[in-house]
Parts: structure tokens; C-alpha cells; sequence
């Protein structure tokens, strides 16, 4: 007893007047956390954008900011104020990160509209990665609903606090940014500060908490059984990992917005198109600027296209296609740098910010066009000697690193990079790093974190997605503009002029911006494994027979020769350039001074140095090569997990949350009480002491008791107890007597023997035998 | 017993040595067979009488608060009677000195030197009558005597004779003529008890054994003071375990908590004592819970104070309220016995 003498007559805990229960205060604690819950729910989402383009840093102040601010001003200041302060803190937000980017405030005015589509458009599924100008919509869009609803939650405004994170969350959900989890979790932060807040109104108890408690599992179960939340079909989907956009070919050929990188991959034999083209090259579908770290997200809308695009600043040569499509095709495939297109489909054609085709509506089997492409001819002396005067808007886009690389992956870069003195040296060197000391294989586990830095550093081998996404991001640490893109390689030549391409030449490589010439074509990804891999991957499914695999014109032509062919083509792709980027060299060009040179066969290893027979070009189509062979890989590869765990979090969380749920509903039902006290009833547990054992006999006892009679009072004894009971009429066995006897040496006199403590177990046992409703009756 | 120590400790210490402790079983009987006799002269109240003598065996002062003529004083006699030992009885009057109490040195003549006359106090069983009569001055002499059984007189320190039990008496009426008890002095006080009137049955019963000669007269002693110094020993080694101290510090603390003041370490070891000689009746040789439960109302009660039974300058409004549902100690400690949990 602790209490002061001196004290007014308090009542203190040995009242056991306490209520069970929790306080209002509790309540109230609760229901702030849910709202932090929600606030960083939102902020989570809008960090991983500002991990990948910058300005975490700056986020993180401004939500602490708001977040002070909120607490200073919660008392003081009236609810309209606030609502009006935090619109203000939305523009100040905007305007801190425009002066400190020193664009200036002036274009919140300059470029309102711009800011207005670009929001509209996010509200209909664009992803924040997919702006320009993602970060400092993130840093404008932050403010606003942190401080509000800080500020009304500490006002004890729950119900009013939620709404302006929910609306914040809400809109990250439109945008497909916000995935499963956070959106669980704010979700569930809402109805916390709501329920709690409620609770703590009314001074709830702990049963209706539990409500809450069921309330949550419910919808944790459900949200991740039953796919509803836009964001988990949209979305980057981290929670179902292996679902379609995470393959390669399923990025190449329906060349979403954004790619996830994927692991284990598996490789499709299955004929996509056919091409007539007058030069052998790689076909382009997809380009991508931005690097998350786990993936490739293309900024940037599409535009319908309207008319011929210019070509690359450089020298260039003219290819033309002619594309079957072979069956259901998401995507264009043409040779870098289209600049113009023909035919039916024209109408259907879209263009994006990058220079690459995408057909509106997907193309059918039976669909034809036309393409004219301006590849990029540049020789390599002509490279050497295109200088680091960029463009402003490719420095801006294409020299993108994720905030979370590391200064090991730089030093890497600058080791291997250390003789070079030109971006094309640099290229062609990482380039080399990548074919001579990485292994090609289908079968990796995906690493977490940043692929590019655990490529380089740690994986031993991989396939042509890591290969490129690694090379781009080397160059760019290198301050080279480069880019991500994805397509296939020229495929099995089965004639002069045509070539049948699968499902398994889907490939990705990767294109440095030269000023003067434009996007030129580089391949990391050794070819010689990659061939052999994807050629028995055809041979096996033409011994099964399967169906698509091979159009009337290839399929008497044998895979090796294939294989060869393909290589030689993709000597070809090497020197791709995108035509719509303006500035490449042509692919002839390339081709040729590669080719014929010395110089570019001296650089690469022999694996991809040869010159390409047919194209003639032989530095560049080396590489082409190879790379195609990575392409096929890609392609099948996307499909398998990389990696299942065998306890995926997802469903630990999942099982988790049932858990909880059937905890809480058990306890609000009393079955758990219940169950326990069964037990605690039925089962003595292991033995202990003597004194410990008679005790715990004796609290069975009680039990017993209490359930076939009245519990005992607190201030009662255990005499008394015990005595009042034989008083009422039950008829007291000299059992209980016996225990009671015990239990009182025991805990007040003597001690008791083992024998005597096993003699109280053995008859608590036999009495609460007898309450057992069935087996009771037969024990005795 | 010529302690030569002052202090109650080693006083103990060296009785706990020199004295061999009765067996439960004795010390057991001896009580019912002190109580038998007693019963003897008083009808009824055999659970008071059964009170003043766990009270003689835990070394414990008992103190009778009734009206006048209840048999208090008889109740005092018989137990004195029943023991074979000194007994010494104090009418306590307003113009009683202390040295009426504790003796005095008287110039001997014969010898040219002082000789010490004990008081009334020296003896084992002492009935101070009416004891709310004196003034405190002479009261306080009572202090030292009880609770460290021992008396000073001109500087020289005199133990009392073992044991030493004080029975007093207080008369409820003519407050107006009483001095209260000092707190300090009926806290040192083991039990505060009250005889009450007797019931029809038991009052004609009592009658009919008065008329003629007084039964007192021809009571006889059932037991020796030596046998008396072993029982009392006996008692002080009943056992008493962790889970009832506990006990007996959470109904104090209940106390302390409830009223303007609760009560005392003193109280709680009081307590224990008398639960120890209450286990021993039981022929137990420890406490349990239940030997507190019975004690408690007469040994606490008479330690809390109220406000109302005091000035209220302190009282604020929750706590006045709470006062008035206990209006005295008696209803905090069933309040406690009731809330307060045994374990």
C-alpha cells in the first residue's frame, strides 16, 4: 500500500472499484495515431515518387513542418483560418520548391493550365512517375491535408480530420501511385481516428473497441482477397509481384507506362510479327526515362500522332518496314527513330514524348504498316567526337537517378569508366564491363532495392534487363544522357528481306544521347549464352509441337540457322537510333564504320566484336547479336516469379489479420474467457513446487466453484469462503474441505509435503473430472 | 524478572531465552479454561471475555468502554482472579496524582535512607478504573508503564512485573466530567471493547447466581504465572507468513485512505499479535487470514479518527461527504474487511 496517510481519501487501486476499460485519454491517443497513420499512409506514396526524382528531403521538412505548425496553431487559431492557412501552406509548398529549383514562383501563373490538365490527368490513372514535373507536384500537393488534418485532429475534429487525408489518399488511388498496403493502411488509420474518436465522445469501453478490432480484420481479409482497390489492379501491384506487367515481353509488347523488373523468367516460342524491312535491325517498342529503382517509367502523355517527325540531327539513312502483325500486338515495333507511318493503321497511331509509336487500340492479327525509319549513321570517330553540349531538355529527362544510389555504385562506375575520356568511350567501356564480367541467365532472384546498384555490385548474372537498366544507370552516373528501351531483336531471317520474330526475341537495351547524331543503340548483354538458351527453348517447342511457333515461311528453317541469322541481324541493332529523338546516327552508318573499322571490333571482345556478314556492319551488329539473343530471353523470362517465398508477407500479413480478427471476436463474444477458464479448470499444468502446485489446486478449485456456485469476494477468506458455501446447502465433500485445509498451510503455515500437494492436484483433478459435461459421467 | 535493560527489546530477548514456550495444544486449553472460569461469574460475553484473554497472552492492554454497572470491572477481577497472580486496582479520580500510580521514595526512618514504595502498577494485572476520570497528566504516567513496561520514578527506571496486563475502564456518560483519552494513549491500547447490556435470559441467569454470595468470591485460580509467561511465549512464535502480513498492511493502508487519520505501524502490529494469540485458541500454529478478520474491529477501530469525532477545518467537499458515510472507525473497518482483498 502505497498510499499517503496524509491523503484526502482517495480511492487507490485496492478499492477494485476500477472500471475495466480504457480512458478517454487512451481513446484520444488512439484515434491521433490514426490519423498519423493516414498522413503517412499519403506521405509514404508521395515519398517513393520523390525517391526516384528527387526531393525527399524537401518533403520530409515540409511535412514536419506542417505538422509543427499544426500543433502550434491547433488552439489558436479558428477551423476557417486553418482551411485557408492550409491553401496557403499548398502554395507556399509549391512556391518553395520552384524558387528553390529556381524556375520561380512566376509559373504557378505562367503555366497555371498546366498544372491543371497535368492533375486532371493524374486523377484518371496517370501515375505521379508518368509527370514532368512529379516532384514539385509532390511537394505542392503535400501541405495542404497534413496540416488540416493535424490541426483537426488535435482540435478533437476526427470525423472533419480524416476527410482531407482521405481525399489526399483517395486521389494517389486514382493515380494507381498508391498500392495495396498503404491504401490498407490509411484506410484503416480513417476509421481508427473516426471509431476512436467516437469512443472516446461517448467514453467507450474495451468491448467496442473490439467491434473496431473485428472491423479492421474484416477489412484487411477482404481487401486482399478481393481485389477492388483501383490501386491494386493499376498499380505497380507490389503485393502480387508476379502479375503480368512484371514480365518482359508483357512490358515489351503491350509497352505499358512503366516495367517491373521481374526475376525468374520464362521464354514464349509463340510468333509475334513479321517484318520486311530492307536493313536488319532491332524492333523498338517501348522507351523509358525514369528509373525507380525497381523498374522503368515512361514520363510523359501521348499525343495522337499528326504528321511526320524530324529526323535525327545527324546523318541518317532511310529504312523502310513492312510489319505483319502475327497476332494481337499492344505495340509497334519498328526500327529506331520511325519518322513516319502508313497505312490504315495510321489513324490509330500515337506518339510519345520519347518519339516512339504506340497503336490506340491494340493491333489484331492481320494488321499491316508501313514504317519509315531515319537510323542513326554515324561512324565511331564521329561519336568520339560529338562533344557534352546537350540539350537542357535531355540533361533534364535522361540523366535521372533514383535519390538511393549509392557512392559504391559511383565508384564502381568511375573505375571502370576510368580511361575513358569521351561519353562514347565511356559507353562502349561499361558496355564491355557489362558482356565480359556478368553470366547470362534466365534464372535470377530479383535482389531488393535498387536493381542497378545490385547488378553491378553483387549479381553474377542476369538477362538483358538487367544488363540495360544497369548500363543506363551507370552512364547517367557518368553524366551521359542514356535511356531504357525495350523491343525485340531482328529475330529468325527466313528470307533476304524478312524476319519472323517470337515471343522470346523480346530484349532490352539501351540508347546514349551524342549531340549532333542523337539516340545510338548499345548492348550489354553478352550474346553467346543468350543465343544458345533461347534457341533450345524453340527447338523444344517445336518437338512438342506447339501452336504459333512458327510461321509458314520459318518453320523449315532450323533453329541454328536462326540462331546465326539472328546474331548477324543483330549486329544491325547496335547502332539503332531513335529517329523521332532528332539527333542519332544512322544505323548504316553506324553499321558500316563499326563494321569495317578496326577500331570497334578492337573494343569488344570477340563474343560480339565480328562484324554481322549481311548487315556489313559489323562493330555494332556484334553487339546486335547478342543482343537479341537477350531480347528472346526477356520475353519468356517475364512470365515465371523470379522468386516465391515461401511465406510471402502478404500472406503472413493476411493471416495475421484473421488472427486479430477471430481474437477480438472471440473475445467479444467471452469465448476466449471461457475456453481459458476450461482450462485453467481442467488442466494443472506442470509441476512445480509444492506450495506452487496446492495453490494453483486450489485456484481450480475455485473455479469450480465459482462456476457451480459464486465466485469468492475479495475481502472474503478462503475459510469463510468456503464455509458460507456449505452454509447455503451445497453439500461439501470433504474434498473441497481437504483442499482448502491445504491450501491455507500452505500459503500461510508450514508448507506443505509432495505427497500432500500431489493429494490436493489429484482430488481438484477428480472434481473437475465430474463437471466435465460428458465425460463426466462416465469417469467416475 | 530483574532487567536490568531499559529497553522492551532486550527485555524481550531475554525472556524469549529464558522462558520455554508452552505447546499449541496447552495454550489453547489454557484459554478455555481461563474463559471457562471466568464465565463463571460474567454470563454471556463470552466472545469479550474470550477477547481480554487473547489479549493477556499477546501482551496486549485491553480497554472496557461502557456505560456504568455492565460488569466491567467484574469482568476485569475474574480474569485477575483466575490467574495466580498480583493484582492491583487504580480508581482513577481528578485530583489522582501520577506518583498514586507509580509509587513513591519514602524516607525510612529505621534505615536513614529512602526506600521506594511501588504504586498500584506493580502487578501483573492492573485495573484502572475509570480511567477517563484523571487528568492527562496523571493519564500519561499510564504511557510509559504500558507500552514499555517499566516506570520511572526520580530518575530510577524500575521494570514492571511479567507479564503486565492493564485492564482499564472508561464510562461512556457525563462527558462533561471526563478528559478525553489522549490518541497517543488509547493507541496503545491492544483492543478497545464494550460489554453492552446483557440479554433478558442472560441478565435473570447472572441474578440468580449473584443472590447469596458474590461467585467471585469463592473463584479459584485455573492457572500460574508461570504457566502464563510460557503461554504468552507460545503465542509469540506462531507463525506468521508473507501473504498475511500483506494483508494487514493493505487494511491499514484502506484505513489511512478513508479517514483523516488511520491506522498506526503500531495498529498493524497490535494486530498481528492478537490474530497470533486468536490462531493459537484455534490450535493453530499460524495465522490465516480469518484470525485477522476477527480481530480487526477490536483492535482498529478505536485507532482511526474521523473528522467528525475532531475539528473539520480540513475537510473539503468530497472529502466531508466521504467522512459522513463513515461516521466512525468501526464502519471504515467493515468497509475494509469487506473491499479490502484477502490475497
Amino acid at each position: 500500500m502505497s498510499t499517503k496517510t496524509g491523503g484526502r481519501s482517495r480511492t487507490i487501486a485496492v478499492d477494485s472499484d476500477t472500471e475495466r476499460g480504457l480512458s478517454p485519454k487512451t481513446f484520444r491517443l488512439l484515434a491521433l495515431g490514426g490519423v498519423g497513420i493516414l498522413t503517412a499512409s499519403y506521405i509514404n506514396v508521395l515519398q517513393d515518387v520523390t525517391a526516384v526524382v528527387g526531393g525527399t528531403q524537401q518533403l520530409f521538412t515540409l511535412v514536419i513542418l506542417m505538422l509543427a505548425g499544426a500543433t502550434v496553431l491547433a488552439h489558436t487559431i479558428s477551423p476557417k483560418t486553418a482551411t485557408v492557412l492550409s491553401v496557403v501552406a499548398g502554395a507556399l509548398g509549391f512556391a518553395y520548391y520552384l524558387t528553390a529549383t529556381g524556375v520561380g514562383v512566376g509559373v504557378v501563373f505562367s503555366s497555371t493550365d498546366k498544372l491543371l490538365s497535368d492533375t486532371v490527368a493524374l486523377a484518371t490513372g496517370l501515375s505521379l512517375l508518368q509527370m514532368m514535373e512529379a516532384g514539385i507536384w509532390t511537394l505542392g500537393f503535400a501541405p495542404g491535408p497534413v496540416f488540416l488534418s493535424w490541426y483537426l485532429v488535435l482540435r478533437g475534429r476526427y470525423t472533419l480530420s480524416v476527410i482531407p487525408g482521405g481525399i489526399a489518399l483517395l486521389f494517389l488511388v486514382l493515380t494507381g501511385d498508391a498500392t495495396l498496403l498503404p491504401t490498407l493502411l490509411g484506410t484503416m488509420g480513417a476509421i481508427a481516428a473516426v471509431g476512436f474518436g467516437e469512443l472516446e465522445r461517448y467514453r467507450g469501453t474495451i468491448m467496442q473497441a473490439d467491434v473496431l478490432a473485428i472491423l479492421f480484420a474484416v477489412m484487411i481479409v477482404l481487401s486482399l482477397s478481393i481485389t477492388l482497390v483501383p490501386g491494386g489492379t493499376s498499380g505497380p501491384a507490389f503485393l502480387v509481384e508476379s502479375d503480368h506487367d512484371g514480365t518482359l515481353e508483357g512490358s515489351i509488347t503491350s509497352s505499358p507506362d512503366r516495367t517491373t523488373i521481374a526475376g525468374d523468367v520464362d521464354l514464349s516460342p509463340e510468333v509475334r510479327f513479321t517484318v520486311h524491312s530492307e536493313e536488319e535491325s532491332y524492333w523498338r517498342t517501348g522507351i523509358y526515362d525514369r528509373f525507380t529503382g525497381d523498374g522503368w517509367v515512361r514520363t510523359g502523355q501521348t499525343e495522337a500522332y499528326d504528321g511526320a517527325i524530324a529526323p535525327p540531327p545527324g546523318e541518317t539513312e532511310t529504312v523502310r518496314q513492312t510489319v505483319f502483325a502475327e497476332g494481337p500486338l499492344d505495340v509497334m515495333p519498328t526500327a529506331p527513330h520511325p519518322v513516319d507511318i502508313e497505312g490504315d493503321i495510321r489513324e490509330n497511331t500515337e506518339l510519345t514524348m520519347h518519339g516512339q509509336f504506340h497503336p490506340g487500340e491494340p493491333l489484331i492479327e492481320g494488321d499491316v504498316y508501313n514504317v519509315e525509319s531515319a537510323v542513326v549513321n554515324a561512324s565511331a570517330e564521329d561519336l568520339e567526337e560529338a562533344g557534352t553540349d546537350y540539350p537542357a531538355s535531355v540533361e533534364e529527362r535522361y540523366l535521372q537517378r533514383t535519390e538511393d544510389t549509392s557512392s559504391e555504385f559511383e565508384a564502381r562506375t568511375a573505375e571502370i569508366t576510368a580511361d575513358a575520356d569521351t561519353p562514347y568511350e565511356t559507353a562502349v567501356a561499361i558496355e564491355r564491363h557489362l558482356r565480359s564480367s556478368k553470366g547470362y541467365s534466365l534464372n535470377v532472384t530479383r535482389p531488393d532495392g535498387n536493381v542497378a546498384e545490385e547488378f553491378l555490385l553483387e549479381m553474377d548474372e542476369g538477362y538483358c534487363v538487367y544488363f540495360a537498366t544497369s548500363m543506363t544507370q551507370m552512364l547517367r552516373a557518368e553524366d551521359v544522357p542514356a535511356r531504357y528501351v525495350t523491343g525485340y531483336t531482328s529475330g529468325q531471317q527466313v528470307d533476304d528481306n524478312e524476319w519472323v520474330v517470337r515471343g522470346l526475341n523480346a530484349h532490352a537495351w539501351v540508347e546514349v544521347y551524342f549531340p549532333d547524331h542523337g539516340w545510338v543503340a548499345f548492348e550489354p548483354t553478352p550474346g553467346d549464352t543468350r543465343d544458345s538458351v533461347h534457341n533450345e527453348r524453340l527447338e523444344d517447342a517445336r518437338e512438342d509441337e506447339e501452336d504459333n511457333i512458327d510461321t509458314e515461311r520459318s518453320e523449315d528453317v532450323p533453329v541454328s540457322e536462326t540462331e546465326t541469322e539472328t546474331a548477324d541481324a543483330d549486329a544491325l541493332p547496335f547502332e539503332e537510333t531513335d529517329g523521332l529523338g532528332s539527333d542519332t546516327d544512322t544505323e548504316g552508318n553506324e553499321t558500316s564504320p563499326i563494321g569495317g573499322d578496326g577500331p570497334a571490333p578492337e573494343q569488344m571482345p570477340d563474343q560480339y566484336g565480328p562484324i554481322d556478314p549481311r548487315t556489313g556492319q559489323g562493330y555494332d551488329p556484334n553487339r546486335s547479336t547478342f543482343d537479341e539473343t537477350d531480347f528472346e530471353t526477356d520475353d519468356e523470362s517475364d512470365e515465371t516469379e523470379s522468386e516465391t517465398p515461401l511465406y510471402a508477407p502478404e500472406n503472413v500479413a493476411l493471416g495475421i489479420a484473421v488472427l486479430i480478427g477471430l481474437a477480438a471476436g472471440a473475445h467479444r463474444t467471452g469465448a476466449t474467457r471461457r475456453v481459458s477458464r476450461e482450462a485453467q479448470l481442467q488442466w494443472h499444468g506442470f509441476q512445480r513446487s509444492p506450495e506452487a502446485d496446492t495453490e494453483r489446486a486450489y485456484r481450480r478449485l475455485e473455479l469450480l466453484l465459482e462456476r457451480r456456485y459464486r465466485p469468492r469476494r475479495p475481502g472474503e477468506s478462503t475459510r469463510q469462503y468456503l464455509d458460507s458455501l456449505s452454509q447455503v446447502g451445497y453439500s461439501f465433500d470433504d474434498r473441497v474441505r481437504e483442499v482448502g485445509r491445504l491450501y491455507e498451510r500452505s500459503t500461510y503455515g508450514g508448507g506443505v509435503s509432495r505427497e500432500e500437494a500431489d493429494e490436493a492436484v489429484a482430488l481438484v483433478d477428480a472434481m473437475a473430472r465430474e463437471e466435465l459435461p460428458l465425460v463426466g459421467r462416465f469417469w467416475r | 524478572m530483574t532487567d536490568a535493560n531499559p529497553t522492551q527489546t532486550a527485555a524481550q530477548t531475554d525472556r524469549a531465552t529464558t522462558t520455554e514456550a508452552l505447546s499449541i495444544d496447552a495454550t489453547a486449553q489454557l484459554c478455555a479454561d481461563v474463559a471457562d472460569n471466568v464465565g463463571r461469574v460474567i454470563v454471556g460475553h463470552e466472545a469479550e471475555i474470550e477477547h481480554v484473554v487473547t489479549a493477556l497472552l499477546a501482551r496486549g492492554h485491553v480497554l472496557l468502554d461502557d456505560v456504568p454497572g455492565v460488569g466491567k470491572t467484574m469482568l476485569a477481577r475474574s480474569i485477575a482472579k483466575s490467574v495466580d497472580c498480583t493484582f492491583r486496582r487504580v480508581q482513577f479520580t481528578p485530583d489522582l496524582l501520577p506518583s498514586d500510580i507509580t509509587g513513591v521514595n519514602v524516607f525510612n526512618q529505621k534505615d536513614r535512607e529512602f526506600e521506594f514504595q511501588p504504586g498500584p502498577v506493580f502487578a501483573n494485572i492492573v485495573l484502572g478504573d475509570e480511567i477517563n476520570r484523571a487528568p492527562p497528566k496523571t493519564q500519561s504516567a499510564m504511557l510509559e508503564a504500558m507500552e514499555e513496561e517499566q516506570v520511572t520514578v526520580d530518575g530510577t527506571t524500575r521494570d514492571l512485573p511479567q507479564p503486565f496486563t492493564v485492564i482499564a475502564t472508561q464510562n461512556a456518560i457525563e462527558p462533561d466530567r471526563t478528559y478525553e483519552l489522549p490518541f497517543a494513549e488509547v493507541d496503545r491500547f491492544m483492543k478497545k471493547l464494550s460489554l453492552g447490556y446483557p440479554d433478558p435470559a442472560e441478565e435473570s441467569e447472572m441474578l440468580a447466581r449473584t443472590v447469596g454470595h458474590h461467585p467471585i468470591e469463592s473463584l479459584e485460580p485455573v492457572t500460574d504465572i508461570e504457566t502464563l509467561r510460557r503461554a504468552r511465549e507460545a503465542v509469540s512464535q506462531i507463525a506468521v507468513k508473507e501473504p498475511v502480513r500483506d494483508y494487514a498492511t493493505r487494511l491499514a493502508g484502506y484505513t489511512r485512505n478513508h479517514a483523516r487519520l488511520g491506522v498506526s505501524p503500531r495498529g498493524t502490529i497490535a494486530l498481528l499479535r492478537a490474530a497470533q494469540a486468536r490462531a493459537v485458541l484455534d490450535g493453530r500454529e499460524y495465522v490465516i487470514p480469518d484470525d485477522l478478520q476477527y480481530e480487526a474491529p477490536v483492535v482498529m477501530s478505536h485507532r482511526i479518527k474521523t473528522s467528525s469525532s475532531s475539528n473539520s477545518n480540513s475537510s473539503s467537499g468530497s472529502g466531508s461527504n466521504e467522512n459522513d458515510r463513515h461516521r466512525d472507525g468501526a464502519a471504515i473497518v467493515s468497509d475494509a474487511l469487506e473491499r479490502v482483498p484477502v490475497e
